[in-house]
């Protein structure tokens, strides 16, 4: 369990970096609750505005 | 050679094994640290940071809302179930008027309907079979838990089935989000979220007495609530929002199978402008990765410190079913019932919104049929 342990941190770290440097980075971290319209932690809209 | 001259490598090796772990958690958030402090962005290092702080805290302090839901349910014990209470009072006295009062700020609101009844209720049978929730599974994942490991991977793969079934099931209608400080200001708002506690803990507590069981939390239950209250309010004031666990398992699920070919640009969910915006850009500008990724090395560090790491083997095959299982339901769960114990339940409570408590009672009713299914997977009901 030790190795696959040690191969999912590393490979996930190297995802993320990889991700983090080849992504148009808007710097700062938001949720999808800033944005208009958002009625959920995830960003849904509220029933009221269909 | 003497047993006594074995014993010597083997702890020999479990030490360095554990150093490893140790180094590889601390070295894997200094890099995140580092990339997005060379960014300019100290709130988010803070989320990282607050992220490891819950990590450590959770696996300390053994904070278990699976287990302690189960308790509840089968043997009436309430010490657990109140424990986590302390935890959203303290961070209501933050997130309740700071939320309405500075506009930088927000709490954790969703509509109430029959997605938040139908997902929260599906979450409860998911968590009581995987055996962790959406911050347990995190933790003890971090911790070297190979089967929460497991479940954590199929949690992320039944959000990302989640996002796609979400607007369905929005179609079905609902009310906007109901919150205390709309309609009583922020400070009456705040009063009206802490007697809606005390009332809860009441009612738990004499439910726990009737069936003559324990209702006081322990020591370590009060001081982990105390800590992870205040940590919640660190983690609240970075990001301007109450601690989200499950939104950044969606987003990891979907930029995965976005590099396998799987097209999202006709899903509703991820035209929406946030989960949008959260699929193009770094992963290290959405406050809920961040903080997930601090409380996987938070907990893999305190793991490490504490213990031989990952060293336990692998769980039977039903068990690591009841893993799969349960994961992709909770994942399923949580995006339909807008988050999970943390995002949704946690969360709305803390900030005084309605659907907080709509999604406690109906994920504890889909714990009681969960807490029922688990024998068939060999696991026991307490």
């Amino acid at each position: 369990m030790r190795k696959v342990y040690i191969v999912v941190v590393l490979a996930g770290l190297a995802l993320v970096v990889f991700q983090h440097l080849s992504s148009a980075s808007t710097g700062r971290a938001v949720s999808p609750e800033d944005f208009a319209g958002a009625c959920a932690p995830c960003g849904a809209p509220c029933p009221s505005k269909k | 050679m003497s047993t006594a001259t074995a014993a010597v490598p083997a702890a020999r090796n479990r030490f360095v094994a554990d150093r490893l772990f140790l180094s590889l958690a601390v070295m894997a958030t200094a890099i995140l640290l580092a990339l997005v402090l060379l960014d300019g962005q100290p709130a988010s290092a803070g989320l990282i940071l607050g992220g490891f702080a819950l990590g450590i805290a959770f696996f300390k302090f053994e904070f278990s809302y699976t287990a302690s839901w189960r308790r509840f349910l089968t043997k009436g014990e309430a010490g657990g179930l109140i424990g986590g209470l302390i935890a959203i009072a303290i961070a209501a006295v933050a997130v309740v008027p700071v939320a309405a009062l500075f506009p930088n700020y927000g709490g954790a609101i969703a509509p109430l309907g029959p997605s938040l009844i139908i997902g929260a209720f599906t979450f409860g049978i998911g968590m009581q079979l995987a055996g962790g929730c959406g911050s347990g599974t995190l933790y003890t994942a971090g911790a070297g838990s190979g089967r929460m490991l497991v479940a954590l991977a199929f949690f992320v793969v039944g959000s990302v089935f989640g996002s796609l079934s979400l607007p369905a099931f929005l179609a079905l209608g609902g009310v906007d989000p109901i919150l205390a400080s709309d309609y009583l200001g922020p400070w009456g708002g705040l009063v009206a979220t802490l007697a809606s506690l005390a009332l809860a803990a009441f009612v738990i507590a004499l439910v726990a007495k009737k069936r003559g069981a324990n209702f006081k939390p322990s020591r370590a239950y009060v001081a982990g609530g105390v800590i992870i209250g205040l940590l919640l309010i660190a983690v609240f004031a970075a990001g301007g929002h109450p601690w989200s666990v499950t939104f950044g398992y969606t987003v990891w699920g979907a930029k995965i199978a976005r590099t396998f070919g799987v097209d999202f640009s006709n899903a509703a969910f991820w035209k929406w402008p946030g989960p949008q915006h959260a699929l193009t850009d770094s992963v290290l500008t959405d406050t809920s990765s961040l903080t997930d990724f601090g409380m996987l090395l938070g907990a893999m560090a305190a793991a490490a410190e504490a213990k031989p790491f990952a060293s336990g083997a692998w769980p039977p095959a039903k068990s690591l079913l009841a893993a799969v299982v349960g994961g992709l339901v909770m994942g399923w769960g949580a995006r339909l019932g807008f988050g999970c114990n943390i995002g949704a339940f946690v969360g709305g409570v803390a900030s005084g919104s309605l659907h907080g408590w709509v999604w406690f009672g109906c994920a504890l009713a889909g714990c009681f049929i969960g807490i029922r299914l688990r024998p068939l997977f060999g696991l026991s009901r307490e």
